[in-house]
């Protein structure tokens, strides 16, 4: 293997455009024109009012937030993407940020540098940090909140994310260096950024103490640019955020934010269309059009972070056999499902690498995949594999039962009896991690970094690897893109792996998730960051 | 009466032990594991086996129910898995909202029901006992989340006469404010009660109105409206309050469902998300009284017949 220099992923930015730069520079061009080709995916906004101006700072903005309870908002505890994209990173700050493209950009560190071996991460700290409640951020604080979230007795399901660190060093207050003890590439974004990262969210010493662990779950004194108003903390029917003054990049627009928590898709739709709420941090798939329809309402696509797809279980024959899986998969028209299942709200997926990053991402349109819609291939590659007549029973919960359904009759085509089977989400997880299923429709949520919808579905010890894959050569291909620092690197393999699944067929690939927010049109300044609500950049036109 | 209050008490409790055991350990039978929930598909075994250490749930059954028993008869009802809450604060929280939600769903129910029966009774197959009977069976039929959807629409995203979700606190926001928030689900809830209660009334009122002691107050000259309201009605609301307590079941479990529509979070939401996430202790507390509640309904019911009829007595 090429020699690799880790220091490019230094800051104080990690951008698509430079990595393309940088990769051009250094003559390992093929992929990275590519890439540059490669049309960007953006954000589609839609009914967007013309700002009236300049922002203006004040006022309250009505969030409702579609999610029956929250358990708690501490976010090395948060295990929920959406809680940790969209509110998380409100109340709290991280050392880094995504900026749209899901590159990295500051946040309470200005500047970080890499060291060329990749095993030293070194974070400058801005100077004058606080917390909300005034105390000092400084470095003895990152080393805290690491030293709070590997603790087994405070059993972080983040904690696994720091398994490398070996080492936490502070030189001096403005400086934290971590020394990993071997090279992991998606450590900035899966371990340290604003939301998704949050295994080394900064949390305040003296408040956790202070508070216990139990009242900081539902209070959390944060270093975002808003704080939670303690007396309003009501988890499951939703609580106050206010805006934080101190925050290093000054007061957001907003002075405060009504979260209110909708568990009912539809009554979510009625609280926005009625009034009662300015914003609804995901448009339910029943309302799209809906909302879509009406002139007072801005909603804003953007391209999703993770993947779908449908497993075959190796354990349950004829499921084993890879003649079997790809006739399954040949038989499902993507584009089909996603209208009939999903209201259209979805992109075809033909791997596991999520449009949003589009430093990885190559569209369908200029790759080919031998898992593409053919019914007539399916239809010989099924009698082949001897699977006409089989009665595999898909694994749904109240969530995946359109697809269940849509996937029943398309495999029909082919001479399959599909069942389906549907549990609630608790008994469904439980037999997902035993493996005790033949299919299911599953995926990836809320990635901060391809790695997240790769190694836990498909290294053989992957955690989320239930169904039983196990190829050492994948297992070499994404220990690689965990050692490489080079994203140009990263995406080539990442490249060469999505080959190999659409081949080996752990999963049927069937679609990217669009992520779908909207407000009223006198909401302005929403900054796109697929699956996150930076909600500082926002302010109203009223 | 006293001994008797006292006597259905003390049967009340083994009621309610029985209730909780069963609850116990039907809940552990089910599939689904509270630490996998609790920590998400990102869980390791080593923070699994930390927070089942945590929650006790490594100890054997027998010693988790004894643990969880004793403390109930301390009046301790524990803690949420899944978030810092405890049972008594979700209780405390939730309580107050389904309580006025269910107080005033069963006002409406009465208000609709008592004169429209009593009417439908005395006008029996005229015109509006017709309509009546009719618009019943819809309120019957009608399934109260659907009719609470129906109700949005109409009142607060078309007219925007009232606000489309959430609960307002008495204290907080003042009795109008609360009010606001309460009538549509209220609404939703009461009609299709008000409709089964309706149907009661004019049933017993009619028995009632053909019996012997009503001919013989009408054959003394006692007026029309005397006859009805004093005489025969409380005879005739007898099976309606049997009615009433049984159907506080189909009360409380319509306001699972509207609390849902309306985004308030109740006993009833509170229950639901909790068997979601498999959150054993606020599914125990929260039917524990539920339970509660129920073996007090029935108990007042009983002694409310006293009252209607002198010649039940207890002893």
């Amino acid at each position: 293997m090429a020699r690799i220099d880790w220091s490019i992923l230094s800051g104080p930015r990690v951008s698509r455009r430079t990595l393309i730069a940088l990769a051009a520079a250094s003559g390992a061009a093929g992929y990275a024109s590519r890439l540059a080709a490669a049309p960007l995916p953006t954000a589609r906004f839609t009914n967007l009012k013309a700002a009236q101006g300049e922002p203006v700072t004040g006022g309250t903005l009505n969030l409702g937030f579609g999610i029956s309870q929250i358990p708690n908002l501490d976010p090395a505890k948060v295990n929920l993407g959406i809680v940790a994209g969209e509110l998380v990173s409100n109340l709290f700050s991280s050392l880094v940020q995504f900026d749209e493209q899901l590159g990295l950009v500051p946040d309470l560190a200005e500047t970080w540098t890499v060291s060329e071996d990749g095993l030293v991460y070194t974070f400058t700290l801005r100077d004058g940090l606080t917390f909300h409640n005034g105390d000092p951020l400084q470095a003895a604080d990152i080393v805290y909140t690491y030293e709070r979230t590997v603790d087994p007795d405070f059993a972080s399901p983040h904690a696994n994310k720091l398994a490398l660190i070996e080492a936490v060093d502070t030189p001096d207050d403005l400086t934290v260096e971590f020394t990993l003890s071997a090279p992991f590439a998606p450590f900035m974004a899966v371990a340290a950024s604003r939301g998704p990262g949050r295994a080394l969210t900064p949390i305040p010493q003296r408040a956790f103490e202070e508070m216990g662990e139990e009242q900081y779950d539902q209070t959390p004194v944060g270093c975002g640019p808003f704080a939670i108003v303690p007396e309003t903390a009501d988890l499951s029917s939703g609580f106050e955020l206010t805006a934080f003054e101190n925050w290093y990049a000054g007061r957001p627009f907003l002075d405060s934010i009504n979260v209110t928590i909708i568990a009912e898709p539809s009554s979510r739709i009625s609280a926005l269309e009625a009034g009662d709420v300015d914003m609804l941090d995901i448009i339910p798939a029943i309302g799209v059009e809906q909302i879509l329809g009406n002139p007072d309402f801005t909603v804003v696509q953007t391209p999703g972070t993770s993947w779908n797809g449908l497993a075959m279980n190796y354990a349950r024959p004829p499921w084993d056999n890879p003649e079997a899986r790809m006739a399954v998969a040949k038989a499902i028209d993507r584009q089909a499902l996603i209208d009939t299942a999903l209201f259209g709200l979805a992109n075809p997926s033909i791997g596991a690498i999520a449009p949003a990053f589009a430093w990885a991402y190559i569209p369908p349109e200029e790759q080919e995949t031998p898992q593409a819609f053919n019914l007539e291939e399916a239809r010989a590659l099924a009698e082949s594999a001897g699977i006409v007549g089989q009665a595999p029973t898909i694994m749904a919960t109240t969530d995946t039962q359109r697809t269940a359904e849509v996937l029943r009759n398309q495999l029909s085509e082919i001479g399959l009896d599909v069942q389906f089977e549907q549990l609630q989400q608790a008994a469904w997880n439980e037999r997902w991690t035993a493996g005790d299923f033949d299919w299911i429709t599953n995926g990836s949520v809320a990635d901060a970094d391809p790695d997240d919808g790769h190694w836990n579905f498909f290294y053989s010890e992957g955690p989320w690897n239930t169904h039983g894959y196990n190829n050492p050569e994948i297992d070499e291909l994404l220990e690689a893109t965990r050692a490489t620092g080079d994203q140009e690197e990263r995406a080539a393999l990442f490249q060469e792996i999505q080959a190999i699944l659409q081949v080996d067929v752990p999963y049927a690939f069937l679609h990217h998730t669009i992520d779908t927010t909207g407000f009223h049109s006198d909401v302005q300044g929403y900054l796109p960051v697929p699956e996150m609500r930076y909600m500082e950049h926002v302010w109203l036109d009223r | 009466m006293t001994q008797y209050i006292i006597r259905r008490l003390i049967q009340s409790l083994f009621i309610i032990w029985g209730c909780a055991t069963l609850v116990f350990f039907m809940l552990r039978a089910i599939p689904g594991d509270p630490v996998i929930q609790m920590l998400g598909p990102e869980y390791t075994p080593e923070a699994a086996a930390a927070l089942r250490t945590k929650l006790g749930l490594d100890q054997p059954l027998l010693v988790q129910y004894t643990r969880w028993i004793g403390n109930v008869l301390r009046g301790d009802l524990g803690g949420s898995i899944a978030s810092g809450e405890t049972v008594a604060e979700a209780i405390g929280s939730g309580l107050p909202k389904t309580l006025s939600l269910a107080a005033l769903s069963f006002a409406i129910a009465l208000v609709i029901a008592l004169p429209t029966g009593i009417v439908a009774a005395l006008k029996r197959n005229s015109l509006f006992d017709y309509i009546a009977s009719v618009v019943a069976f819809v309120g019957v039929s009608m399934p109260s989340f659907w009719f609470g959807i129906i109700l949005i629409l109409i009142f607060a995203v078309n007219l925007r006469w009232l606000p489309a979700i959430g609960y307002s606190e008495i204290g907080e926001d003042g009795v109008w404010a609360w009010l606001q928030r309460l009538i549509l689900p209220s609404l939703a809830i009461g009609a299709g009660y008000s409709a089964i209660l309706m149907r009661f009334v004019r049933a017993g009122l009619l028995e009632v109105l053909g019996s012997d002691y009503v001919r013989t107050a009408r054959a003394k000259g006692v007026r029309e409206r005397a006859v009805v309201l004093r005489h025969a009605l409380r005879n005739a609301l007898i099976p309606v309050v049997t009615v009433i307590g049984i159907q506080l079941a189909l009360l409380l479990s319509g306001t699972v469902v509207v609390e849902t529509v309306f985004s308030i979070r109740g006993i009833g939401r509170i229950l639901v998300g909790a068997i979601f996430d498999r959150d054993y202790p606020i599914v125990q507390g929260v039917i524990l009284l539920i339970a509660v509640i129920f073996v007090l309904a029935n108990l007042i019911v009983d002694i409310v017949y006293t009252f209607l009829d002198p010649r039940i007595h207890y002893s």
